[in-house]
Protein backbone atom coordinates (compact mmCIF):
# COMPACT_ATOMS: atom_id res chain seq x y z
CA UNK A 1 0.00 0.00 0.00
CA UNK A 2 3.24 2.49 0.88
CA UNK A 3 4.77 0.90 -2.07
CA UNK A 4 1.47 2.14 -4.32
CA UNK A 5 1.16 5.58 -2.64
CA UNK A 6 5.48 6.36 -3.22
CA UNK A 7 5.08 5.07 -7.01
CA UNK A 8 1.90 7.66 -7.77
CA UNK A 9 3.81 10.45 -5.93
CA UNK A 10 6.71 9.15 -7.86
CA UNK A 11 4.76 9.35 -10.85
CA UNK A 12 3.21 12.61 -10.63
CA UNK A 13 6.20 14.65 -9.16
CA UNK A 14 7.77 13.24 -12.91
CA UNK A 15 5.01 14.73 -14.37
CA UNK A 16 4.38 18.27 -12.55
CA UNK A 17 8.34 18.59 -13.02
CA UNK A 18 8.44 17.79 -16.94
CA UNK A 19 5.76 19.65 -17.76
CA UNK A 20 7.12 22.57 -15.81
CA UNK A 21 10.46 22.02 -17.86
CA UNK A 22 8.41 21.63 -20.70
CA UNK A 23 6.42 24.62 -20.14
CA UNK A 24 9.99 26.67 -19.82
CA UNK A 25 11.28 24.67 -23.16
CA UNK A 26 8.58 25.83 -24.82
CA UNK A 27 9.17 29.52 -23.62
CA UNK A 28 13.10 29.78 -24.51
CA UNK A 29 12.59 27.93 -27.78
CA UNK A 30 10.07 30.20 -28.57
CA UNK A 31 12.22 32.82 -27.53
CA UNK A 32 14.97 31.57 -29.52
CA UNK A 33 12.92 31.89 -32.79
CA UNK A 34 11.88 35.77 -32.37
CA UNK A 35 14.79 36.83 -29.94
CA UNK A 36 17.24 34.38 -32.08
CA UNK A 37 19.96 36.86 -31.24
CA UNK A 38 20.09 37.47 -28.37
CA UNK A 39 19.30 33.82 -27.12
CA UNK A 40 22.39 32.72 -29.62
CA UNK A 41 24.65 35.04 -27.51
CA UNK A 42 23.05 33.81 -23.83
CA UNK A 43 23.52 30.13 -25.14
CA UNK A 44 26.63 30.81 -26.82
CA UNK A 45 25.65 29.54 -30.08
CA UNK A 46 23.91 26.32 -28.92
CA UNK A 47 20.01 27.45 -29.33
CA UNK A 48 20.11 28.90 -32.94
CA UNK A 49 17.05 29.65 -34.33
CA UNK A 50 17.01 26.62 -36.58
CA UNK A 51 16.96 24.91 -33.87
CA UNK A 52 14.49 26.71 -31.55
CA UNK A 53 12.32 26.21 -34.45
CA UNK A 54 12.48 22.67 -34.49
CA UNK A 55 12.44 21.83 -30.95
CA UNK A 56 9.48 24.48 -30.59
CA UNK A 57 6.98 23.21 -33.13
CA UNK A 58 8.30 19.43 -31.92
CA UNK A 59 7.02 19.94 -28.45
CA UNK A 60 2.99 20.18 -29.02
CA UNK A 61 2.64 16.68 -28.99
CA UNK A 62 4.82 15.99 -25.50
CA UNK A 63 3.33 18.94 -23.67
CA UNK A 64 -0.42 17.52 -24.51
CA UNK A 65 0.33 14.32 -23.35
CA UNK A 66 2.15 15.74 -19.76
CA UNK A 67 -0.99 18.14 -19.71
CA UNK A 68 -3.77 15.42 -20.03
CA UNK A 69 -1.50 13.44 -17.41
CA UNK A 70 -1.35 15.98 -15.01
CA UNK A 71 -5.16 17.09 -15.15
CA UNK A 72 -5.58 13.55 -14.60
CA UNK A 73 -3.75 12.66 -11.75
CA UNK A 74 -5.26 15.97 -10.11
CA UNK A 75 -8.80 15.34 -11.19
CA UNK A 76 -9.41 11.50 -11.73
CA UNK A 77 -7.77 10.83 -8.23
CA UNK A 78 -7.88 12.87 -4.85
CA UNK A 79 -4.66 13.76 -3.14
CA UNK A 80 -3.45 10.70 -0.89
CA UNK A 81 -0.77 11.50 1.48
CA UNK A 82 1.73 8.60 2.46
CA UNK A 83 3.56 7.91 5.21
CA UNK B 1 -0.26 111.89 -23.41
CA UNK B 2 -3.61 109.72 -23.93
CA UNK B 3 -3.93 111.51 -27.27
CA UNK B 4 -0.23 110.25 -27.58
CA UNK B 5 -0.91 106.51 -26.50
CA UNK B 6 -3.99 106.70 -28.28
CA UNK B 7 -2.08 107.79 -31.62
CA UNK B 8 0.88 105.27 -30.62
CA UNK B 9 -1.46 102.23 -30.48
CA UNK B 10 -3.87 103.28 -33.55
CA UNK B 11 -0.46 103.22 -35.53
CA UNK B 12 0.55 100.06 -34.49
CA UNK B 13 -2.52 98.43 -35.18
CA UNK B 14 -2.60 99.71 -38.73
CA UNK B 15 0.89 98.60 -39.61
CA UNK B 16 -0.10 94.81 -37.82
CA UNK B 17 -3.22 94.85 -39.92
CA UNK B 18 -0.94 96.19 -43.68
CA UNK B 19 2.03 93.39 -41.84
CA UNK B 20 -1.17 90.59 -41.60
CA UNK B 21 -2.73 91.24 -45.56
CA UNK B 22 1.24 91.12 -47.02
CA UNK B 23 1.79 88.26 -45.06
CA UNK B 24 -1.68 86.86 -46.36
CA UNK B 25 -1.28 87.96 -50.01
CA UNK B 26 1.93 85.76 -50.81
CA UNK B 27 1.57 82.88 -51.48
CA UNK B 28 3.06 80.29 -49.32
CA UNK B 29 5.59 77.82 -50.21
CA UNK B 30 4.80 74.20 -49.51
CA UNK B 31 6.19 73.16 -46.94
CA UNK B 32 7.31 69.34 -46.51
CA UNK B 33 5.93 66.81 -43.87
CA UNK B 34 6.66 63.18 -42.89
CA UNK B 35 5.74 60.80 -45.43
CA UNK B 36 2.54 59.35 -44.44
CA UNK B 37 1.91 55.82 -45.81
CA UNK B 38 -1.15 54.47 -48.22
CA UNK B 39 -3.28 52.11 -45.54
CA UNK B 40 -6.01 51.25 -48.07
CA UNK B 41 -5.22 50.56 -51.91
CA UNK B 42 -7.92 49.68 -54.59
CA UNK B 43 -10.21 48.51 -51.77
CA UNK B 44 -7.63 46.17 -50.35
CA UNK B 45 -6.24 46.87 -46.33
CA UNK B 46 -2.81 46.86 -46.38
CA UNK B 47 -0.52 46.50 -43.37
CA UNK B 48 1.29 49.42 -41.57
CA UNK B 49 5.43 49.39 -41.52
CA UNK B 50 5.16 48.76 -37.94
CA UNK B 51 3.85 45.77 -38.30
CA UNK B 52 7.14 44.16 -39.40
CA UNK B 53 9.22 42.15 -36.98
CA UNK B 54 12.59 43.06 -36.58
CA UNK B 55 14.47 39.83 -37.22
CA UNK B 56 17.14 40.80 -39.39
CA UNK B 57 20.68 38.98 -38.67
CA UNK B 58 22.59 41.99 -37.60
CA UNK B 59 19.78 44.81 -36.70
CA UNK B 60 18.59 47.66 -38.92
CA UNK B 61 21.16 48.82 -41.29
CA UNK B 62 22.06 52.24 -42.04
CA UNK B 63 23.03 53.18 -45.54
CA UNK B 64 24.44 56.20 -46.22
CA UNK B 65 23.37 56.57 -49.91
CA UNK B 66 26.34 59.12 -50.48
CA UNK B 67 28.16 56.37 -50.50
CA UNK B 68 25.70 53.79 -52.04
CA UNK B 69 26.46 51.40 -55.32
CA UNK B 70 24.10 48.46 -56.40
CA UNK B 71 26.26 46.48 -58.32
CA UNK B 72 25.67 43.77 -60.92
CA UNK B 73 28.32 41.01 -61.25
CA UNK B 74 29.34 37.69 -61.99
CA UNK B 75 28.32 35.99 -65.16
CA UNK B 76 26.92 38.88 -67.33
CA UNK B 77 28.07 40.69 -70.16
CA UNK B 78 28.22 44.19 -68.67
CA UNK B 79 29.07 44.78 -64.93
CA UNK B 80 28.23 47.68 -63.84
CA UNK B 81 27.51 49.94 -60.72
CA UNK B 82 24.57 52.31 -60.05
CA UNK B 83 24.02 54.59 -57.87
CA UNK B 84 20.27 55.03 -55.88
CA UNK B 85 19.24 58.09 -58.25
CA UNK B 86 20.46 56.37 -61.25
CA UNK B 87 18.00 53.41 -60.68
CA UNK B 88 15.36 55.54 -59.36
CA UNK B 89 15.77 58.01 -63.09
CA UNK B 90 16.80 55.15 -65.59
CA UNK B 91 14.31 52.01 -64.62
CA UNK B 92 10.57 52.36 -64.92
CA UNK B 93 8.72 52.25 -61.88
CA UNK B 94 5.68 49.33 -60.85
CA UNK B 95 3.86 49.08 -58.35
CA UNK B 96 2.00 45.59 -56.30
CA UNK B 97 0.53 44.89 -53.47
CA UNK B 98 2.41 41.79 -52.31
CA UNK B 99 1.91 39.95 -48.76
CA UNK B 100 4.83 39.11 -46.87
CA UNK B 101 5.01 36.13 -45.17
CA UNK B 102 7.37 35.36 -42.50
CA UNK B 103 8.41 31.83 -41.10
CA UNK B 104 7.97 33.26 -37.37
CA UNK B 105 4.08 33.11 -38.37
CA UNK B 106 3.37 36.86 -38.81
CA UNK B 107 2.40 38.29 -42.48
CA UNK B 108 2.14 42.05 -43.56
CA UNK B 109 0.62 42.85 -46.98
CA UNK B 110 2.10 45.99 -48.25
CA UNK B 111 1.76 48.46 -51.49
CA UNK B 112 5.25 47.72 -52.73
CA UNK B 113 6.96 50.04 -55.67
CA UNK B 114 10.17 49.59 -57.36
CA UNK B 115 11.91 48.54 -60.39
CA UNK B 116 11.80 44.84 -61.79
CA UNK B 117 14.73 42.72 -60.92
CA UNK B 118 14.86 41.25 -64.45
CA UNK B 119 15.06 44.75 -66.43
CA UNK B 120 18.53 45.25 -64.61
CA UNK B 121 19.71 41.99 -65.27
CA UNK B 122 18.68 41.82 -68.94
CA UNK B 123 20.71 45.59 -69.39
CA UNK B 124 23.61 43.71 -67.79
CA UNK B 125 23.25 40.68 -69.98
CA UNK B 126 23.48 37.19 -68.34
CA UNK B 127 25.87 35.04 -69.49
CA UNK B 128 24.40 31.85 -71.28
CA UNK B 129 26.28 29.38 -68.27
CA UNK B 130 24.20 31.59 -65.83
CA UNK B 131 21.96 29.94 -63.29
CA UNK B 132 21.52 31.30 -60.16
CA UNK B 133 20.95 34.61 -58.82
CA UNK B 134 22.83 35.54 -55.44
CA UNK B 135 21.25 38.55 -53.90
CA UNK B 136 24.03 40.45 -51.07
CA UNK B 137 23.24 42.48 -48.52
CA UNK B 138 24.62 45.41 -47.06
CA UNK B 139 24.84 43.43 -43.34
CA UNK B 140 26.50 40.15 -45.21
CA UNK B 141 23.13 38.76 -45.67
CA UNK B 142 22.80 36.33 -48.91
CA UNK B 143 19.94 34.31 -50.74
CA UNK B 144 19.86 32.65 -53.79
CA UNK B 145 17.34 31.81 -56.89
CA UNK B 146 17.11 30.01 -59.83
CA UNK B 147 18.00 32.54 -62.53
CA UNK B 148 14.75 31.20 -63.87
CA UNK B 149 12.55 32.91 -61.30
CA UNK B 150 13.80 36.60 -61.78
CA UNK B 151 13.84 36.61 -65.19
CA UNK B 152 10.33 34.80 -66.18
CA UNK B 153 8.16 36.62 -63.28
CA UNK B 154 7.68 40.38 -62.41
CA UNK B 155 10.06 39.94 -59.60
CA UNK B 156 10.11 44.01 -57.68
CA UNK B 157 12.89 45.18 -56.25
CA UNK B 158 11.21 47.78 -54.05
CA UNK B 159 12.54 51.24 -53.10
CA UNK B 160 8.92 52.49 -51.82
CA UNK B 161 6.25 50.82 -49.81
CA UNK B 162 2.56 52.15 -49.00
CA UNK B 163 3.83 55.21 -50.62
CA UNK B 164 6.76 56.09 -48.83
CA UNK B 165 10.19 55.46 -49.27
CA UNK B 166 11.64 52.26 -47.53
CA UNK B 167 12.60 52.91 -43.56
CA UNK B 168 16.44 52.22 -42.73
CA UNK B 169 14.86 48.89 -40.48
CA UNK B 170 12.34 47.63 -43.56
CA UNK B 171 15.67 47.71 -46.10
CA UNK B 172 16.91 50.67 -47.85
CA UNK B 173 17.36 51.94 -50.27
CA UNK B 174 16.11 48.28 -51.55
CA UNK B 175 14.31 45.52 -50.74
CA UNK B 176 13.56 42.39 -52.84
CA UNK B 177 9.82 41.65 -53.55
CA UNK B 178 10.26 37.47 -53.79
CA UNK B 179 6.71 36.61 -53.81
CA UNK B 180 5.37 33.31 -53.75
CA UNK B 181 8.75 32.96 -51.73
CA UNK B 182 8.78 32.66 -47.66
CA UNK B 183 10.19 35.79 -45.94
CA UNK B 184 13.81 35.29 -45.56
CA UNK B 185 13.95 35.30 -48.96
CA UNK B 186 12.76 38.65 -49.12
CA UNK B 187 16.34 40.28 -48.60
CA UNK B 188 16.81 43.82 -47.43
CA UNK B 189 19.68 46.50 -47.91
CA UNK B 190 20.49 44.97 -51.36
CA UNK B 191 24.21 45.64 -52.03
CA UNK B 192 24.66 43.58 -54.95
CA UNK B 193 23.29 41.08 -57.20
CA UNK B 194 25.85 38.39 -58.66
CA UNK B 195 24.64 36.02 -61.50
CA UNK B 196 26.80 32.62 -60.96
CA UNK B 197 26.81 28.82 -62.01
CA UNK B 198 26.88 27.41 -58.46
CA UNK B 199 23.61 25.76 -58.05
CA UNK B 200 24.78 24.50 -55.03
CA UNK B 201 25.34 28.02 -53.56
CA UNK B 202 23.03 28.79 -50.20
CA UNK B 203 22.34 31.81 -48.68
CA UNK B 204 22.44 32.64 -44.68
CA UNK B 205 19.33 30.97 -43.70
CA UNK B 206 19.92 28.20 -46.56
CA UNK B 207 23.14 27.11 -44.98
CA UNK B 208 21.27 26.40 -41.26
CA UNK B 209 18.81 24.05 -42.77
CA UNK B 210 15.98 26.63 -44.32
CA UNK B 211 14.44 25.33 -47.81
CA UNK B 212 16.38 26.87 -50.72
CA UNK B 213 13.75 27.57 -52.94
CA UNK B 214 11.62 28.86 -49.86
CA UNK B 215 8.11 28.40 -51.98
CA UNK B 216 5.63 29.66 -49.54
CA UNK B 217 3.20 26.27 -50.64
CA UNK B 218 6.11 23.68 -49.00
CA UNK B 219 7.66 24.26 -45.26
CA UNK B 220 10.72 25.96 -44.55
CA UNK B 221 12.54 22.92 -43.58
CA UNK B 222 11.81 21.13 -46.55
CA UNK B 223 14.77 19.33 -48.35
CA UNK B 224 15.09 20.87 -52.15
Amino acid sequence: MINNALKSHIAKAIVHWSLLALVVLYFVTGLGITQYRAVEAFTFGLLTKTLSFKVHNNLWFPFLVLLVLHIYQRIGKPNRTYK
Amino acid sequence: MIRKIGGALGLSIILAGALFAVTNCKPKETGQLAPVEVREYQGQKLSSVNDFRENSIKGPQKVNINNYKLSITGLVKNPEEYTYAQILQNYQSYEKVVTLNCVEGWSATVLWKGFLAKDLIAEAGPLSEARVIIFHAYDGYTTSFPIEYIMNNDILIAYHMNGASLLPERGFPFQLVAESKWGYKWIKWITKIELSDDTNYRGYWEKRGYSNTGDLDKGFFDND
